[in-house]
């Protein structure tokens, strides 16, 4: 019985690896996005103006309060009720960079606050540029510190990528959803899709780690 | 060069600068000394602008502080500022410290500003060091190189906010002497310190301050030997008595 369900299962394979393409490609474009857009607004948050603070600030708690699969429906029913034509991909792209960018914000923020203060003025009284600050002297020991959540953080946005398959995306989630209709055995289904998604985290959570551990013994920059 | 005309600030209700009138000269070695939360640090952190006044003028190397004319930025490149707590940028090498400002900030080319840099920890007696991350340096030697940091940018005025109070007394000496050597070549400077030995020996002029006003200046022998307030003698005698 088994036996027939597995050669089954690797009848499937095709679509497996087109739903594990999917998952990477859908992560991998949202995550570079949203590490782009997130430390933009951390750095805007940090920036001195009390109205972009609580402006970024508002918006982040807003997508940190609400659950990621309202705000894929709401992005994907109701934009194209606004005349926004979106196909599914775009939509999934969209909300995942959202929701990146507003955690990767607050990682960014917090690093950047953990910078002493005497270290911006020593680079304010070299009369360095308040871009020239955050480059050169905040941002790099900043990251010293955002690093290995950073990462972690990166672990949970490629999981909860799985929530676009609600909106039929055929990403690994939605193919473990079309297989276990032919072939009736869930816990081997998602056994596997648990392995794909696993397989894609893993290396993450290794590099974390590492990170992590250098951050302990590192003096200067940190280098991958 | 710098110039302080009824100048005043608050810190909330807390008056920490009361009507400050002073003025240094090109050239001119100043000490400003007082007990703690008398305002000596605020004082010379407002020169280079990390501390905004509320009123009243001070004016910088011909400049107004607070002026819409005035950029703070361009003006702080020819004022060195010495921290208590040294503020290497501890991701970067000695060399790099020193390096920083003068390619950024001055567009000096790279090699050339590295020419200097090495020159100048040289100088500071850290020829041996151009590569050390601060972290694997002594405080002494991080504030050398801090000082050396300022001294790359060959600014017009040089100030230091107790440079050595964070330091092992048997480092203190080796910072005394490289701020000696700035100003035996005539550097403009300010230097908020305890260190009666270098105001004696270096300064041209002693400003003792209390509860943010300017209560006593005169020359060092004349200071030392001849206090002319309550409060200043009651202060020497606490820091002379050992």
């Amino acid at each position: 019985m088994i036996w027939f369900q597995l050669q089954s299962l690797m009848g499937s394979y095709p679509l497996a690896l087109r739903g594990l393409g999917m998952t990477i490609a859908l992560s991998g474009i949202s995550l570079v996005l949203g590490t782009i857009l997130g430390f933009a607004f951390g750095v805007l948050r940090t920036s001195g103006s009390r109205l972009l603070d609580s402006a970024i600030g508002l918006w982040v708690d807003l997508i940190r309060g609400t659950p990621f699969l309202v705000q894929i429906f709401l992005i994907f029913f109701i934009l194209p009720e606004l005349g926004v034509e979106l196909d599914a991909f775009t939509a999934g792209i969209i909300a995942l960079t959202n929701l990146a960018a507003c955690f990767i914000c607050e990682i960014v923020a917090a690093g950047i606050r953990s910078v002493p203060t005497g270290q911006v003025e020593a680079a304010l009284a070299s009369g360095l540029s308040q871009w020239q600050r955050m480059r050169q002297v905040v941002l790099p020991q900043a990251m010293r510190v955002s690093l290995p959540p950073l990462v972690g953080q990166y672990v949970l946005l490629i999981k909860d990528s799985s929530v676009v398959s609600a909106i039929g995306l055929t990403d690994l989630t939605r193919v473990g959803w079309l297989v276990v209709q032919r072939v009736p055995n869930g816990l081997l289904v998602f056994a596997i899709v648990g392995i794909g998604y696993f397989a894609v985290c893993y290396p993450l959570i290794l590099l974390a780690r590492r990170l992590e551990r250098r951050m302990s013994a590192a003096h200067g920059e940190v280098q991958l | 060069m710098i110039e302080f005309r009824g100048v005043n600030k608050w810190f909330g209700a807390l008056h920490v600068l009361k009507d400050i009138t002073l003025s240094v000269e090109p050239r001119e070695v100043v000490v400003v000394c007082g007990p703690s939360g008398s305002g000596k640090s605020t004082l010379i952190r407002c020169i280079n602008g990390l501390e905004t006044i509320k009123d009243g003028d001070l004016v910088v190397d011909g400049q107004r502080l607070g002026d819409r004319a005035t950029n703070m930025t361009e003006l702080r490149t020819e004022i060195g500022f010495v921290f208590q707590a040294f503020n290497l940028y501890p991701h970067k090498t000695a060399l790099e410290n020193v390096t920083l400002a003068p390619i950024h900030v001055r567009k000096i080319a790279r090699a050339e500003a590295e020419a200097s840099g090495r020159e100048m920890l040289a100088k500071v007696g850290l020829a041996d060091k151009f590569n050390a991350y601060p972290s694997e340096l002594s405080g002494g030697q991080q504030q050398r190189v801090a000082i050396a940091r300022c001294l790359c940018m060959r600014p017009k005025i040089m100030l230091f906010d107790e440079p050595t109070s964070a330091l092992d007394p048997e480092m203190i000496s080796e910072v005394l002497d490289v701020m000696v050597g700035v100003a035996e070549e005539r550097m403009t400077m300010m230097v908020v310190t305890h260190e009666m030995g270098f105001a004696r020996k270096v300064a041209q002029r002693v400003v003792f301050m209390d509860a943010g006003a300017v209560v006593e200046t005169g020359t060092p022998e004349e200071f030392f030997s001849d206090p002319k307030t309550d409060r200043s003698r009651a202060f020497l005698s606490k820091i002379l008595r050992h």
